[in-house]
């Protein structure tokens, strides 16, 4: 008796698991793709990048649902879509791929991370669907397809000029880099800022690597203490940053560390504490101090809606979603195929977080970088530097 | 065919079938170590990566045939597999666990540093060479391979060397050779599954194959039933579709996960079909009315 | 440098001790590797965290007062998810349990703070000491002292209290223990509530030490302490304090000297090349083969 139990549970449970499953497809594809517009999101929820994700969500929120009190795009309501895929590249291939045959969205924001754009953006190019990264600041990215877009300030544009200002302004010559090895970010990064301090003449003391997820930077830190750098250049996330620079203050020295907009986000400053009280620098596009009116709008519904600041995150989210409507709006269509090519012409597009222009290959240019430190716990802004591309 | 089927069947289903049918070939490869041999392997994913990237590698950089491209990956996976298992397939039960552990650690850490296979951002761009008739064809082809070698001798002196490695020995089963065997064939499968893999997702990187996804491969053996072909891929394809669905309750998915795995082994110790063999199976719908009379 | 890299060393080691006491004394009675003891120590560093910001209470006190739920944690998780496998199952069956128990506890803790580094509070004052040219911290003079004292008291229980002996005895043969006497459930139980309970210190200490704690944390801390444990021959007490202190020493002085990009892969290819030189680890015992 107790065996043939113990089956007959096993065998519902697995029935359960087979019936479900059609189950949950229905659901994704009612409501025709006709009267609605579907925008689906990229971005972690959990996991170890969720610190992007989590704000990008509420500012594509915010824009998705200021259109619709506008009435929408052409007339047709704004709907969006937000699975959490955890900064997994199988997952977000599995999410794109349902965002793509099961909701038919029309375009998809996300992600805020490289890696992982390119995943999506694959998949987006061969089912001619938009992806949109308000994140994604390394290379390859655009070159994957005509319709992969992104609105970041990218490295190969800041980096030269925040090299620039660190050697003339602070004097700084002698550079440590450390880079997180299991971070694509980071990896991309490092040969960038190398290559624009070996250009400007600036010396490399000390290169050195960690991972995410450790805590323990001790032996690292204790070897920066010893090699006589003038400033430590760490191309990581924030988490890391603030743990690196945790150490340093209990090591007892002096540096400061710069870095990218991969720093910009709120836990810098819960992690660090008086730690990274100035001491941390980093580059993005995007700092609540501009005074521009769009932003100062923006700020203020956001804070309303959340009742928190928002951050670069936040903000691209938002421009993203926002430059989409516009681009559909331009080209009077909703078919992917028509309004990319609305979108590759924007020019000088005053969104929330700056002005963005994609050149002729779609890479954007936003203008200008803003060097944002720490201080009293808060971003505060600490220059700005004009950027030239041609 | 392919192109027949995609008509009927949406493009998420078929992904998540051609994913369970990767999952199959990694899991019936672990469940030849781990199942019917009986030797605790933790690093099935370590293999499964160099198959991979070696693959992908081949096939992006030096242009080879796709056919090629993942017989390579598979034989290098099956290589290592060899080197590895030699000394180590001396140590016993969790030694055993601990270096599998720690090889697919440090070959994580190598592709970290690996300049031609993209560092920590990985590769990208493989064509979807992967098709899922081909993934079909294979799975197939992968469990009468396995069904064959498993009622042969071969296969009964492995089922002999988990229920007793001594009295094994003492029958005459060349218990080292075995052992060795079954883990190189079982690094194969993960290496064809691997480059299966690289070649569906288009893209691959360093973390996609760690410590997690070895004991995700070993919870589909176990679930399933170790040991026992049909359990395995039962395994395989409800540890795949099992998060799709837990989709719905988003934050909670792992949470259930969690809980499912536990209620799961303590309902089913033995996994969901225990030991049962293909011909148990046939054997058992033929006597299915005796023995509900009997209970 | 050597010698403060040694010291870093060092800490860094104790806690992995700690943490791999738990995994060496499961693995010892019942021949489990309790994959959720990783989860358990991350609990600890939470509940030490709970403690001190929303209680207020002593470091100290807070300290214990982890222990004390990692305890509790540890016997119910032991209740609930292991003892109704024993004797009716494969050990493999127990180790997905247990990795069930761990995908659920980590699952719980992202739900209830969220998947972000929390910051632990400063609650001691850092002071440096230089001692010639080598600079120590209190805290990690703190960190040592603690940990040799919890593993002190430790070793005084196995080997003098009766229930030490019980445990002993189980670790040997549970059938024989059970004949003469032994409440071998309890003894079990026991064992998981004295190894979370050190767990649960090497978590709060190391949210002391590095002031961050995370709710991911226990993963590879967890491997790497059952690396730990495996070096110093499992089911060996000792085995395990030595075993972590080495582990911990290595990889730091690999980063300072060697690679910081191959740190993990030196410290795995240490341990598998000790294994097979030594299979039974640094002092664990041969085991004669029986039929």
């Amino acid at each position: 008796m107790y065996k043939i139990r113990n089956k007959s549970i096993a065998l519902l449970l697995i029935m359960a698991l087979l019936f479900i499953i059609p189950g949950c497809g229905q659901k994704g594809s009612a409501g025709s793709s006709e009267d609605v517009i579907k925008l689906g999101f990229l971005g972690a929820k959990t996991g170890p990048v969720a610190n992007y994700g989590i704000p990008g969500e509420k500012g594509m929120k915010l824009a998705i649902e200021e259109l619709n009190a506008k009435g929408g795009i052409l007339g047709k309501k704004v709907e969006g879509i937000y699975e959490d895929n955890k900064g997994d590249s199988a997952e977000i291939a599995s999410i794109a791929t349902k965002y793509i045959t099961r909701d038919k969205v029309v375009a998809m924001v996300g992600d805020p991370c490289t890696g992982l754009t390119k995943v999506a953006a694959d998949i987006a190019q061969k089912n001619g669907v938009v992806i949109f990264s308000p994140g994604a600041t390394g290379p390859g990215v655009v070159e994957i397809g005509d319709y992969v877009f992104r609105n970041t300030l990218l490295d190969v544009f800041a980096v030269p000029a925040v090299v620039d200002w660190m050697m003339k302004e602070k004097g700084w010559t002698n550079f440590a880099i450390i880079t997180s090895l299991n971070n694509g970010y980071s990896t991309a990064l490092t040969p960038v800022f190398k290559e624009a301090i070996n250009k400007k003449g600036g010396k490399i003391v000390l290169e050195d690597s960690i991972n995410d997820g450790e805590t323990d930077f001790t032996a690292q830190v204790t070897k920066l203490k010893r090699s006589g750098a003038d400033v430590l250049v760490f191309t990581g996330y924030y988490t890391e940053a603030a743990l690196i620079m945790n150490e340093v203050k209990k090591q007892n020295f002096d540096i400061t560390l710069v870095g990218g907009d991969g720093l910009y986000g709120q836990d810098l400053a819960k992690l660090g504490k008086d730690a990274v009280e100035e001491k941390v620098i980093f580059y993005c596009g995007f700092s609540s101090d501009q005074p521009s009116p769009e932003t100062e709008a923006f700020l203020k519904k956001y804070r309303e809606k959340y009742g928190e600041e928002p951050d670069m995150f936040s903000a691209q989210y938002y421009d993203a979603v926002m430059i989409l409507a516009k681009a559909m709006e331009d080209a009077k269509s909703t078919d992917p195929k028509v309004f990319k090519n609305e979108l590759a012409k924007l020019k000088d597009y005053l969104g929330v977080s700056g002005k963005t222009t994609f050149l002729p290959n779609r890479e954007p240019v936003k203008s200008p970088v803003c060097l944002i430190t720490v201080k009293d716990g808060k971003f505060k802004l600490l220059d700005k530097i004009e950027v030239n591309v041609q | 065919m392919d192109a027949w089927f995609a008509q009927y069947v949406d493009a998420y289903y078929l992904r998540i079938m051609v994913l369970i049918g990767i999952n199959i070939i990694l899991a019936l490869g672990l469940n030849l170590i781990t199942g019917v041999t009986g030797q605790l392997s933790m690093g099935h994913a370590g293999f499964m990566s160099i198959g991979a990237y070696t693959a992908a590698i081949l096939t992006l950089h030096y242009g080879t045939s796709f056919v090629l491209a993942l017989l390579s990956g598979s034989l290098m996976a099956a290589f290592f597999g060899f080197i590895i298992g030699i000394p180590t397939l001396r140590l016993e039960g969790d030694y055993l666990a601990m270096v599998t552990i720690g090889f697919a650690e440090i070959i994580r850490v190598f592709f970290l540093n690996f300049e031609l296979g993209g560092k920590a951002v990985g590769l990208y761009g493989m064509q979807q060479y992967t098709t899922f008739s081909m993934v079909f064809i294979l799975v197939i082809l992968v469990v009468v391979l396995n069904w064959q070698l498993l009622k042969s001798r071969y296969g009964r002196a492995l089922y002999a060397i988990r229920e007793n490695e001594i009295a094994a020995e003492a029958c005459g089963v060349n218990t080292t050779g075995m052992k060795v065997a079954a883990f190189t064939m079982g690094s194969f499968l993960a290496g064809l599954a691997g480059g299966l893999y690289s070649h569906y997702m288009g893209y691959i990187a360093p973390q996609d194959f760690g410590f997690m996804r070895s004991i995700e491969i070993l919870n589909m053996v176990v679930l399933g039933g170790m040991g026992s072909i049909p359990g395995v891929m039962l395994g395989a394809a409800v540890l795949t579709v099992l998060p799709e669905m837990l989709r719905i309750v988003a934050d909670y998915r792992l949470l259930f996960y969690g809980a499912l795995l536990v209620i799961l082994m303590i309902f089913r110790p033995n996994g969901i079909m225990g030991d049962m063999r293909l011909y148990d199976l046939k054997q058992r719908l033929r006597t299915k009315e005796v023995k509900t009379c009997r209970s | 440098m050597f010698w403060e890299q040694l010291i870093n060393g060092l800490t860094l080691g104790s806690t992995y001790a700690l943490i791999a006491l738990g995994y060496t004394m499961v693995y010892g009675i019942i021949q489990l590797i309790n994959f959720a003891h990783g989860e358990i120590y991350m609990w600890g560093a939470f509940a030490g965290l709970f403690l001190v910001t929303v209680l207020g209470v002593n470091i100290f006190v807070a300290l214990i007062g982890a222990m004390i739920f990692c305890t509790l944690l540890g016997m119910l998780m032991e209740k609930i998810a292991y003892r109704p496998l024993r004797g009716k199952s494969s050990r493999l069956s127990a180790l997905i349990s247990a990795i069930g128990v761990s995908i659920f506890l980590s699952t719980l803790m992202v739900l209830l703070r969220g998947p972000n580094t929390t910051r632990y509070p400063e609650v001691l004052r850092v002071k440096t000491f230089s001692l010639g040219a080598v600079e120590i911290s209190s805290l990690q003079i703190i960190i040592l002292l603690v940990a040799f004292l919890l593993m002190a008291a430790l070793t005084f229980m196995v080997q003098k209290t009766k229930l030490g002996k019980a445990m002993r005895a189980c670790s040997q043969d549970l059938d024989a223990s059970y004949l003469m006497g032994i409440n071998v459930n309890r003894i079990i139980s026991f064992t998981f509530a004295i190894g979370s309970a050190l767990a649960a210190a090497g978590g709060v200490m190391v949210g002391i030490y590095y002031n961050a704690v995370w709710p991911y944390m226990g993963t590879m801390a967890g491997l790497k302490a059952f690396s730990a444990a495996v070096l110093g021959g499992i089911g060996s007490i000792p085995g395990a304090m030595l075993g972590g202190i080495i582990l911990g020493v290595l990889e730091i002085l690999g980063v300072a000297y060697l690679s910081s990009s191959y740190k993990d892969a030196i410290a795995f290819a240490i341990l598998i090349l000790v294994l097979l030189v030594r299979p039974q680890g640094i002092m664990g015992q041969k085991k004669m083969k029986k039929v």
